[in-house]
């Protein structure tokens, strides 16, 4: 189990994450996953049927929501691009190369929100959309340590990467964050999930 | 608060109120909600050029895409998920995200980039709909907007085609159908025994392909072999939008009713006959209660 939650963290969209196993790369969650069920290591098998409907289904939610959010505020929002996810994309490179894939990225991402009906949406509708799936899911979540029964599966897996990074990534306003803070039950799921599988980094900051 | 509200959207064929998966939705939850809408369709006006489709007017607003009608229309007092609970709200959003994400893809693909339905079907009956010269570049231009969707949202570079996407679509559509089979299993809709938002989205979704009279779609064949979905657009069909309803509800209903309760009257003497077992002594009879396939739950057997 450690080795599909450790594959789990810093979710971005493309072909990161990927495993390097022998000679094969597996890239992305959804083979990842599958491939760690091949070996013999899989979360979701004690779910009956219609639990694991509901697994999936919340596991697109944060798809659509969660990560389409994040994608738009780094790059529809045209300061938070300027400051920060632009000159982040492009340092690994010379100028000007960077410089143009950090354009045609954000040209990329800005035709996927068109085309999905989000190009017109304001940031605030935005935020109010990541406050809608972060009260879905809280309430899935409940009381309860995870989102089924007292077991881990790939859908903690998902959600803890996706707020992790949302808790944890810089950008020109805390906004974001706050609405996510404001549920307390998924902020203790984040300390509990980091704190008892990834004990060797530090703590998230208050 | 009834101000008139009116509904533009595609008109209907096959069997249904639209034949436009998001105008369906509409209609479906204004059902459900008991919101009087008069509808307008846009066929053969030049609004299928400019406007976009499903819009709802009252009065001075105008509200597109089908979440934001929907949240204007509970707004208005029109809500049909009253009755949830909060959990069941929560699991509302994630089936429609899965729909959106899982099955809106391979729609738009079986509807419009599969040439054999693309020629047979869809753009005659776009065409017919719209006025000259319209009719020319409205169903290509229809086209090209659900081919962009595709690869934008599935497709992971700008050189992608889509004979490489097509099958994971597919496969993915399949799964998510399969899905909503599990989640309805026997039962007349989503939640309990009331139409809720979340039937609305899967009636606009699953109903043109279950009606549509396509030449040539593994995934409509995939939906009709799952019996409970099909009965699931039916029984909408027949309770909505029928001029000609209470007797056919309460006849399926009750057959409903009574298959269920004769599974949970089943159920409940496997259990009593394992509980005697247990207790397996001389004195006592071997068999308590008869099965009654009657409505009223026979729970009342004691275990002595």
């Amino acid at each position: 189990m450690s080795l599909a939650a450790e594959a789990f963290v810093s979710q971005m969209a493309g072909k990161i994450p990927f495993i390097h196993v022998g000679n094969q790369v597996v890239s992305e969650l959804g083979p990842i996953v599958q491939f760690t069920k091949a070996k013999g290591h899989s979360l979701s098998d004690s779910l009956d049927d219609v639990q694991r409907a509901e697994m999936k289904a919340y596991m697109e939610l944060v798809y659509n929501m969660l990560l389409t959010s994040e994608l738009f505020v780094q790059w529809c929002d045209d300061t938070t691009a300027g400051e920060i996810s632009r000159p982040r994309y492009s340092s690994p490179y010379s100028w000007p190369l960077g410089n143009i894939l950090a354009y045609q990225k954000q040209w990329e991402v800005r035709r996927k929100m068109n085309a999905i009906g989000w190009g017109r949406k304001t940031l605030e509708q935005v935020y109010e959309d990541v406050n809608q799936c972060c009260q879905a899911l809280s309430q899935r979540l409940g009381t309860q340590p995870y989102f089924f029964n007292k077991q881990a599966t790939e859908l903690d897996a998902l959600v803890f990467g996706h707020l992790f990074t949302i808790l944890t990534t810089r950008l020109t306003s805390t906004e974001l964050a706050e609405r996510v803070k404001s549920y307390s039950n998924l902020l203790s799921f984040c300390r509990r999930i980091e704190q008892t599988y990834f004990e060797d980094k530090k703590l998230m900051k208050d | 608060m009834a101000a008139a509200m009116e509904l533009r959207c595609w008109g209907g064929d096959w069997g249904l109120p639209s034949v436009h998966t998001d105008s369906l939705v509409v209609l479906a939850y204004a059902k459900f909600s008991g919101a009087k809408l008069s509808v307008s369709p846009v066929d053969w006006t030049w609004k299928t050029l400019t406007a976009s489709v499903p819009e709802l007017v009252c009065g001075d607003t105008v509200v597109e895409e089908p979440t934001q009608i929907l949240n204007f229309l509970r707004k208005q007092r029109f809500n049909a998920d009253y009755e949830l609970t909060a959990r069941q709200g929560a699991d509302t959003m994630a089936y429609i995200a899965l729909l959106e994400e899982k099955l809106r893809p391979a729609l738009l693909h079986t509807f419009w980039v599969d040439a054999e339905n693309y020629s047979n079907l869809t753009r005659p009956w776009f065409a017919s709909r719209s006025p000259f010269p319209l009719n020319f570049f409205i169903p290509s231009r229809l086209a090209n907007a659900a081919l962009a969707r595709i690869l934008v949202t599935r497709g992971e570079g700008l050189l992608h085609r889509i004979s490489e996407v097509e099958g994971k679509i597919y496969s993915d559509a399949k799964e998510c159908l399969n899905l909503l089979s599990y989640r309805l299993g026997t039962a007349d809709y989503f939640f309990d025994n009331s139409p809720t938002s979340l039937d609305a989205f899967a009636f606009g979704f699953l109903a043109p392909l279950h009606k549509a009279d396509l030449a040539s779609s593994p995934l409509q064949s995939h939906l009709r072999q799952l019996d409970n979905l099909t009965r699931f657009c039916d029984n909408i069909l027949a309770a909505h939008f029928s001029p000609d309803k209470p007797c056919k509800i309460a006849e399926t209903m009750d057959a409903n009713l009574q298959k269920l309760t004769q599974l949970v009257n089943k159920e409940s003497n496997l259990i009593e006959k394992m509980d005697d077992n247990l207790r397996s002594s001389p004195q006592h009879k071997p068999h308590r209660a008869e099965p009654k396939p009657s409505l009223s739950s026979s729970k009342n057997s004691t275990p002595a």
